[in-house]
């Protein structure tokens, strides 16, 4: 078994980056590992780079860009990076110097034109490149830590240098392409000197998080290999919540341990030689800095006097007939990566396919692994959005419509605008419009990426859709189409997925907000995984069990009693398992 | 020879192609301002979101904005003189302006540049 994961008997980098699917526990990780260096008497900085970041509900205060002391924790800063909020203090210092000498309609034009999820993506990478090259910081701090935002997103950020300094050098007409990024250029050698100090191993460890489970293990693995090819070497993996079993007799219990046993003895390969330690499942929740300070050194059993405020939990099949009663036909399956979105949408697929309608399953998730969970057939038909093979179509797409009327060379020209990094997040953003437009003569299910990215392409959505009703080009019609049809509550559900814990819970919450904002529907809400739902007699599962109460209560109370609870499975759900969970 | 300058309205790239949509007008403007540029001609062009700073410091253009707001962009200019808004130059305009003849910028178009353009030299 690996050895405990500890700060006091590791040696670290200066600059630590905690990756890992959503739901691993990389906050949790990053703050334990931080608070731990602090208490050592080093000075810590922590930054949260990703778009729906918790680290405001750990440490219960609000957060800013520039960093916040922490009183309980002497020694320590944290950051919190909010990528549109910096997108609207980039968007404002642009358009800021000619506010009133130029026409309110000409403001609003270049506005919008910086509105894009371009622009945010940006400003994020701005933020996050500042932190890793400034100087005062790196004398100041011992370590710099940073909390990524879900590893899609994270390896996007980190491939967007080098793709913009190739974009640069190899434009032979001017950065064209990047208009609204007017102030790359100057920003060329921060952004090359934060990718050579990441790939720096003296000054740099990756540290992959990751649950004793499938599939945040190949997240991992993809994680680890795509960072390798950045050049970042120095990896450690720590894995969360590993059930250490010693006198506990519990069928649950055994469960869940010969589960997590089974997933660490099938590690991927390529991690078998990145050194690996663990973290053991704790009673506790990991809120608040006393469990953080705790999370690395001890567990203790706590019983709580909890009361479900429902008698009796309602279950998926409610949740299916409401969808097929009100006759929705795009409906969504969102929340943080590692909820169980997908096996959901699975569930939903085949309940309404069941019911005799013809239903098409897709995912946008960069790990998609639908395939794994549930066979075409019997009315359903499997896709997925894979985001470099919409760019190939897309980039096709164009070249073809210019091949209508131009030469060789000016197609070339073209090819050049196309390699600006804006083109891909267009590419997926019309495949999922495409997509939606179909919902027409089948019922559409998305299973889409964690959190940060989704909301990332549904602010695309809106202010694509401001652009395209005064654009002359050539608008798919399923664009024109895509926003209508997702705030029409007639049609569209989001189903918002969580589990029953305070983090997941909280960003359940942020999820919601955005969705409100967007103008989107939601009703249903689904609390997956809960222990409370089985019978465990373990102290620690128990203890667990017990705590998950005070979550329950507060879905119940936010989605209005329209919630489901799928009880935690010793297996994989996949295949027949799924029926059940629709009975 | 003349001196040609578009201003354009804000818009993420110069052949369209980051919009929603594919513009056939916005990549026929691109492709022959990058054929005039070859042939020596002085042609260049102001991006709304990219050099604000432009449509201010163009005393007409600005006026222009003033007057009829947004919707007047793009605005052409040659020599110093508004000929053009509201709509992109067609190609005659665009010979009759520069000296350069339609068929002209059609071969400059086709001419090969120097330099490899791509990492794996495809070209």
């Amino acid at each position: 078994m690996y050895n405990l994961f500890n700060p006091d008997n590791i040696k670290l980098t200066k600059y630590l980056f905690f990756t890992g699917k959503g739901g691993v526990g990389k906050t949790s990780t990053a703050c334990a590992t931080a608070i731990t260096l602090a208490d050592q008497g080093k000075k810590v900085l922590l930054v949260s780079t990703d778009p729906a970041s918790n680290l405001q509900d750990v440490f219960g205060i609000n957060l800013t860009s520039k960093g916040t002391p922490i009183q309980e924790v002497p020694n320590l800063v944290v950051a919190n990076l909010n990528p549109e909020e910096a997108a609207k203090a980039y968007k404002e210092s642009v358009i800021a110097p000619y506010k009133g000498k130029l026409p309110a309609s000409v403001i609003q034009n270049m506005e919008e034109q910086l509105s894009g999820s371009c622009t945010v993506e940006i400003a994020a990478f701005n933020e996050f490149s500042n932190f890793i090259t400034d100087e005062k910081t790196q004398i100041e701090y011992d370590h710099i830590l940073f909390d990524t935002a879900p590893t899609g997103h994270t390896l996007r950020m980190l491939q967007l240098p080098s793709a913009w300094s190739n974009f640069i050098s190899e434009s032979t007409h001017g950065a064209s392409c990047l208009g609204q990024l007017s102030g790359l250029e100057s920003k060329k050698e921060v952004y090359k000197n934060a990718v050579i100090t990441l790939a720096d191993g003296k000054m740099t460890t990756l540290i992959l998080i990751s649950r004793p489970e499938y599939s945040p293990l190949q997240e991992a693995e993809r994680a680890s290999k795509e960072l390798k090819e950045l050049g970042v070497n120095n990896q450690l993996l720590v894995v969360n919540g590993v059930l250490d079993l010693d006198v506990e007799n519990d069928e649950i219990a055994d469960k869940l341990y010969s589960k997590q046993q089974e997933a660490l003895r099938n590690i991927p390969e390529s991690l078998q030689d990145t050194p690996t330690y663990r973290i053991p499942l704790r009673a506790y929740n990991v809120t608040g800095i006393k469990n953080i300070r705790m999370l690395l050194k001890e567990d203790y059993l706590e019983i709580q006097n909890y009361k479900l405020n429902k008698e009796e939990l309602p279950k998926v099949k409610a949740l299916i007939e409401d969808l097929y009663a009100s006759k929705k036909r795009v409906i969504f399956t969102m929340g943080k990566g590692g909820v169980g979105k997908t096996t959901l949408a699975a569930a939903i697929a085949i309940g309404l396919a069941e019911k005799g309608l013809k239903v098409h399953l897709t995912t946008t998730d960069p790990a998609d692994h639908l395939k794994f969970v549930v066979e075409e057939g019997h009315g359903i038909r499997l896709s997925k959005i894979d985001e470099k093979e919409e760019l190939r179509n897309y980039t096709e797409a164009v070249l073809a419509k210019a091949r209508e009327t131009m030469a060789e060379e000016d197609i070339a020209y073209v090819e050049e605008d196309l390699r600006s990094p804006c083109t891909q997040e267009i590419a997926v953003f019309r495949a999922f419009a495409e997509i939606v437009d179909n919902a027409d003569d089948e019922i559409v299910v998305i299973d889409t990426a964690p959190t940060g990215h989704t909301l990332l392409l549904l602010d695309a959505t809106q202010s694509y859709h401001k652009e395209i009703q005064k654009s002359q080009g050539d608008i798919p019609e399923a664009v024109k189409n895509l926003l209508p049809r997702l705030r029409d509550a007639k049609e569209t559900e989001v189903v918002i997925v969580t589990l029953p814990e305070a983090t997941p819970v909280y960003e359940a919450m942020r999820l919601q907000e955005d969705l409100k904002r967007a103008g989107i529907n939601n009703k249903w809400w689904v609390i997956n995984s809960s222990l409370l739902m089985t019978n465990t007699q373990s102290p620690l599962l128990k203890t667990k069990s017990q705590n998950e109460i005070p979550w329950i209560n507060k879905v119940d109370e936010i989605a209005q009693g329209n919630f489901a609870v799928i009880p935690w499975k010793g297996e994989e759900i996949k295949g027949k398992k799924l029926v059940e969970l629709i009975r | 020879m003349s001196k040609i300058e578009i201003f354009d309205p804000a818009m993420c790239c110069a052949t369209g192609i980051c919009g929603p949509g594919i513009d056939q007008e916005l990549l026929r403007v691109a492709t022959t301002v990058n054929a005039l540029t070859k042939k020596g001609v002085d042609i260049i062009r102001y991006g709304l979101s990219s050099e604000p700073q432009a449509f201010i410091d163009n005393k007409k253009v600005n006026d222009y904005l003033m007057k009829e707001e947004v919707e007047v962009l793009p605005i052409t200019i040659v020599d110093g003189e508004v000929v053009k808004t509201r709509k992109y130059p067609t190609e005659d305009e665009f010979a009759q302006w520069s000296g350069v003849s339609k068929e002209e910028i059609a071969a400059a178009a086709t001419e090969k540049e120097n330099g490899c353009c791509c990492e794996g030299g495809c070209c």
